[in-house]
């Protein structure tokens, strides 16, 4: 029960996060980062939006799919430990063959959770990256979104 | 046949002797009677007429006297059930005692109508038991197999641990059905083939079988028992049981699990230090201290340091459950050592310690799992660090040894390791008690360093002297001797595992 409560308090303040990052996206700079642990988020948003991207954060699962099905961000930051659906329920969605359009957002996974390799692998498969959060710093994270974000 | 071979020659012989005694006497007598006056050559016809005729007559004589032993013996394998393809005995053709021949056979015949219908009855009775009673409701899944190794029964419970119904197993091949993993090379397929070649009867017995299931089917994990039994008449060649250990064999997975989920605790504070400390590092550098910015260099080594410790848990963790997956590739070995050495040169920095990297011309390149191979000079050099005490530099050097292996030393000049523990160094949780006290650390480093160079197919040693140094070396196969390798398994890289599970290999062979 008692973390039941903590996520909707997070949940709160996300909302609120969201609404002061929510400006004009640019092209090739709009960035929708998933993560429920707000103190990621915040350190994420900070060097992404220093770097010159547009960061939305979302802490939900279920609104964060709905968000990433709009096609408007050029990069999806996945976590794959959120409330309400899973990052791979999330990304198995956005990826399904049959979607028209298909969603042109690039997708990274980051993620903390330790998978067996052969999940791994098959995560790897869909996204365009996969990153361990406590492998990387802000800057780092910004170095390899600048590369994915690279047309290809 | 053997008997009645060795009856009958007897036979000839005892009456050969005879005839060709009686012969001789005969000679004898008719050379006595002539009083000398009979020519040399009438002697030798005389005698050489004897000698052909005793052969044949003797071969006559057994011939006919064996005739009613042959019948009866034939009459009786002709009825016996162990036998097949025997014809009736042909009675017309005896000339001697043919009444007693055909009256003994009879009875015979008779006697095995009675016999056979009781013991038919009975088999059938037997075999209904066996089949539908006791094997069917065996709580152990349990399979039958021909000679061709296709399915002759397999009783409920096999069927439900496979999830087929028990029709639609029978005549699919074994390994079409059942797809297991061994832990030993010893596998289910290359004992039924020893078997096959060597042994009449064979007893197998294996622990902790993999099933690999299908569809999404969780995987299973049993004990297994086969017997063998080579031609046997009702097709029961070789049988399987299956006991089911899952629960306990797979206590293992979820004690990596229990792992998994302590190390994504651990990851998530360390993700917002690193984070935080970054920050610190860019808004305040050249706006404090030195003497902060020092404690913020070794704030951020620490924090390094721990997320090092968190991969060696989960890296350990893989070895000991066989888990530890490596892909080798072909990699330039300067880069990879220098790129790792790069990663640990703050927490170098920290303690005063300067790295030299001394990287010998011309090396071939490598075949490698990067980022285990990272861990591994991460680990030794970590530990130069942790051991090194008042010195300030360690010595990193790379060479090709005479065999054409890629040697990497790391040599400190700290402490040193006491001969005593040099046993125990690769041991999981050693640690020398020396310097317990001093020096933090949990003895996995080179536990797991060690294990992911044997899987390398490379080796790790030590030469230590205390208060000298210590100088850890591994080699590293050159790619080429891998590249064959590599070829043949027709894949970019090669797969191995610390102690992997190997795959019974007969399905793929089909």
């Amino acid at each position: 029960m008692a973390g039941l409560k903590t996520t909707r308090s997070i949940e709160d303040k996300h909302d609120t996060v969201e609404k002061a990052m929510e400006a004009p996206p640019v092209v090739g700079h709009s960035i929708l980062c998933i993560e429920d642990e707000q103190f990621i988020s915040e350190l994420y948003a900070r060097a992404l939006t220093k770097a010159g991207y547009t960061v939305t954060i979302i802490a939900d699962g279920t609104k964060a799919l709905e968000a990433a099905q709009s096609n408007q961000y050029d990069i999806i930051l996945l976590d794959l430990m959120i409330p309400n659906l899973t990052g791979i329920e999330i990304l198995r969605t956005l990826r399904n063959p049959a979607r028209v359009p298909p969603i042109r957002s690039k997708i990274i996974i980051i993620t903390n959770l330790e998978q067996r390799d052969e999940v791994r692998a098959d995560i790897e498969k869909q996204a365009d990256g996969y990153l361990v959060k406590a492998e990387i710093t802000p800057n780092e994270l910004v170095k390899f979104v600048q590369n994915v974000a690279l047309p290809s | 046949m053997d008997h009645l071979h060795i009856f009958r020659r007897h036979l000839y012989q005892v009456v050969f002797a005879i005839l060709i005694g009686q012969g001789i006497v005969f000679i004898g007598a008719w050379w006595l009677t002539s009083h000398g006056n009979l020519a040399i050559y009438w002697l030798i016809g005389g005698c050489a007429f004897v000698l052909i005729f005793s052969l044949l007559l003797a071969g006559l004589i057994s011939q006919l006297a064996s005739a009613p032993l042959t019948a009866i013996r034939q009459a009786i394998l002709h009825i016996s059930p162990s036998e097949h393809g025997i014809p009736a005995p042909q009675l017309n053709q005896l000339r001697i005692g043919r009444e007693l021949v055909v009256n003994l056979i009879g009875q015979i015949y008779e006697f095995n109508d009675v016999t056979s219908k009781t013991q038919a009855l009975a088999e059938i009775e037997q075999k209904d038991i066996k089949h539908n009673f006791i094997a069917q409701n065996l709580p152990l899944p349990l399979f039958i197999l021909d000679a061709a190794e296709n399915i002759k029964f397999a009783n409920k419970a096999a069927a439900d641990y496979i999830g087929i119904d028990a029709p639609n197993l029978i005549n699919k091949n074994v390994y079409m059905v059942l797809d297991m993993s061994f832990t030993s090379t010893n596998t289910f397929d290359t004992w039924l083939k020893k078997a096959k070649i060597a042994k009449a009867t064979f007893v197998g017995s294996w622990e902790r079988v993999r099933l690999n299931a299908r569809d999404n089917q969780p995987n299973r994990l049993f004990d297994l028992a086969a017997y063998y039994n080579r031609g046997n008449p009702d097709h029961i060649e070789t049988i399987l049981v299956l006991f089911d250990h899952t629960k306990t064999y797979s206590q293992d997975d979820q004690a990596i699990s229990f792992v998994a989920l302590s190390v994504h605790e651990l990851r998530t504070p360390l993700t917002l230090l690193r984070g935080y400390i970054e920050v610190f590092e860019e808004e305040l550098r050249d706006k404090v201290s030195p003497e902060l910015q020092d404690f913020m260099d070794k704030m951020n080594s620490q924090a390094e340091q721990l997320m090092a410790y968190v991969n060696n848990i989960l890296n350990v963790a893989r070895v000991d459950n066989d888990q530890l997956e490596l892909h080798l590739q072909e990699a330039s070995w300067p880069v990879i050592l220098k790129s790792a050495i790069d990663t640990i040169s703050l927490r170098a920095k920290v303690r005063g310690i300067t790295i030299h990297c001394r990287i010998a011309p011309d090396l071939p390149t490598v075949g490698i799992d990067r980022l285990s191979i990272s861990e591994v000079i991460n680990n030794l050099l970590d530990n130069a660090i942790k051991y090194s005490g008042n010195s300030q530099v360690i010595n990193v050097d790379t060479h090709l040894t005479k065999d054409g292996l890629v040697e990497t030393t790391v040599q400190d000049y700290g402490f040193g390791i006491s001969s005593s523990i040099m046993p125990n160094l690769f041991t999981k949780f050693y640690r020398d008690h020396h310097n317990r006290a001093q020096v933090g650390g949990n003895g996995l480093g080179l536990y797991l360093s060690k294990a992911i160079i044997t899987a390398h197919g490379g080796n790790l040693w030590v030469r230590s002297k205390e208060d000298v140094g210590s100088t850890f070396g591994f080699t590293l196969l050159p790619y080429s001797r891998l590249a064959e390798e590599i070829k043949q398994s027709g894949n970019q890289e090669l797969v191995r595992g610390a102690h992997g599970w190997i795959k019974n290999h007969s399905l793929y062979r089909r």
